[in-house]
């Protein structure tokens, strides 16, 4: 539980995402991302005393926190730079909530953002860019199409023990499109998918088609955790009730698990923080690089059983107007994934939907959302409670 | 290249995968490292391995960006579960890509890639006709 100091999100921003960033670097998006929500949150610049960022995506990492505060002129009383691929974002915002509870600072900028580089994306580097040593000297040799053919294994293994289907896995990439349809600013939200036309896209790494998998694309998000008291009224705070974390590899090929994932602990350590369950969640906000990513945290979170996950979303409406609203922003399989910024969409997006300001997508029941940041291949899990106060 | 990196290629280079064994821990390590990952001690052992294991999982890689491999497309890529109780990535070779299931028995072969002897697994005879083991109950 944190101590006093009820910290809670007070200000979002967030770029459009886009397949171009016409040139722009990482730390020109986090500038332009930090601005809005600074604004978003009433506060002044020199407010902000505590920086926490995710890693760049084409710069140099030597002191990064120290090249953003520079660009940003920024001289905060704490700053660094969580690196847990995907759930970094939701990292940032669990670490901000402990030094904002603590009193080491007031408003900690949580800023993530990401250049897409196609040049660099689909080349050896690109892929042994994210590759650990031990993955580029025993892996390697062997064509591992880096998360594709990891997420690959995990579906195939979950295929075999449960009998999913392609099908309902197809039907969580239908759902979040409609949900995309709903959302001006998602990257794909120009036609409604059917479970057809899933499936009818290339398979990449068997058993995965073409529009299971994210799209990379640039783009980047801000959000300011602050103490509730200092929250002020633009917007209604909303509070971080409690987080949990879990690890248990970096490749895939040495987790204890293909199909239950850390994400089991993540969200138990996050539910008995927050002194909530699954039942009371109205809202969720999953990492979804892939649509088995979906299917395995709705069941570990405990939605339903391990091995029903197929037939949970089969029968589940998972868009805004159903009972368990899944990634109403579309996810990132709608938006694209902005690389680290990519895992920050799914906090902004809860925001807007716990404050109310989700246009057209907003769910009717928006007391309590779940968001969960997913890194590697099911390797780092940061999973986040976030509530109206 | 460490010491151990160098002892696995080279022993693979003479025909023969092996891999670390902690005395202490009773246990077979899959990769190579300097420290008994479980008791962090040195002094791992090499031993060959049996060249027996099943497939712990597999994809069929259709799109690959690696220049080395876009001509074996569709290829597949596996997670091997050795007799001996590791993990290890591996391709599954000369097999047909309807023939490929989870659990299957596998059995070690070497092939020669960008100048390195490599292991991979071919199914084994048994796997042809046979249907899939059963699955051991998850760890987690």
């Amino acid at each position: 539980m944190f101590q006093q100091g009820h910290p809670s999100i007070i200000g979002i921003g967030e770029l459009k995402p886009t397949l171009d960033a016409g040139g722009r670097s990482t730390l020109d998006l986090m500038a332009e991302a930090a601005a809005k929500a600074i604004q978003d949150a009433g506060l002044h610049k020199d407010e902000i005393d505590g920086l926490l960022v995710t890693p760049p995506s084409e710069d140099s990492y030597f002191l990064w926190p120290s090249q953003v505060a520079e660009y940003l002129q920024l001289s905060p009383t704490f700053m660094n730079m969580v690196e847990l691929g995907g759930a970094s974002a939701a990292g940032t915002i669990a670490r901000a909530s402990l030094m904002v509870d603590a009193g080491v600072c007031k408003n900690c900028l949580c800023l993530s953002s990401g250049v897409w580089d196609k040049q660099v994306f689909n080349t050896r580097e690109g892929k042994t860019a994210v590759m650990s040593q031990a993955e580029i000297d025993y892996d390697l040799p062997y064509g591992p199409m880096g998360f594709n053919s990891g997420y690959g294994l995990i579906a195939r293994r979950h295929i075999s023990e449960y009998g999913t289907t392609s099908e309902q896995l197809a039907k969580i990439a239908v759902d979040q499109r409609i949900n995309a349809m709903a959302n001006p600013d998602a990257l794909f939200n120009q036609k409604l998918l059917t479970v057809k036309d899933v499936l009818e896209s290339p398979v990449i790494v068997d058993p995965l088609h073409l529009l299971e998998i994210v799209r990379p694309c640039s783009g980047a998000a801000a959000v300011i955790v602050s103490r509730f008291t200092q929250a002020n009224n633009t917007h209604d705070p909303i509070e971080i009730r409690g987080f949990g974390e879990a690890y248990t590899h970096n490749s895939i090929t040495y987790a204890p698990s293909l199909t239950i994932s850390p994400i089991k602990m993540a969200a138990e350590r996050a539910f008995q923080m927050a002194g909530v369950k699954a039942q009371d969640i109205n809202l969720v906000s999953l990492y979804d690089c892939y649509t088995i990513t979906v299917l395995i945290s709705l069941e570990d979170i405990g939605f339903c059983r391990k091995g029903e996950g197929g037939k949970f979303v089969e029968d589940t409406d998972l868009t805004y107007k159903g009972s368990l609203p899944c990634n109403t922003h579309g996810g990132q399989l709608s938006c694209g994934q902005a690389s680290f910024a990519g895992g920050m969409s799914h906090v902004t997006e809860a925001v807007r939907q716990l404050r109310g300001e989700a246009g057209l997508r907003q769910v009717k029941n928006n007391d309590l959302a779940l968001v969960n940041g997913n890194g590697g291949v099911m390797s780092t899990q940061c999973c986040l409670i976030l509530g109206r106060r | 290249m460490t010491d151990y990196k160098k002892t696995y290629w080279d022993k693979l280079a003479s025909g023969s995968l092996c891999l670390q064994f902690c005395t202490a821990c009773n246990k077979f390590i899959f990769y190579p490292r300097e420290l008994c990952p479980y008791c962090l001690e040195r002094g791992l052992e090499w031993k060959p391995v049996s060249g027996h294991g099943k497939i712990y999982s597999y994809t069929i890689v259709y799109v690959s960006a690696l220049p080395e491999f876009k001509e074996e497309t569709p290829y597949i890529y596996a997670v091997i579960e050795l007799a001996e109780g590791v993990k290890m990535p591996s391709n599954l070779i000369d097999c047909p890509l309807d023939k490929v299931k989870v659990g299957l028995p596998v059995m070690l072969a070497f092939i020669e890639r960008d100048g390195k002897t490599v292991p991979v697994f071919k199914l084994s005879e048994a796997a042809l006709s046979t249907t899939p083991l059963p699955f051991e109950g998850s760890q987690l």
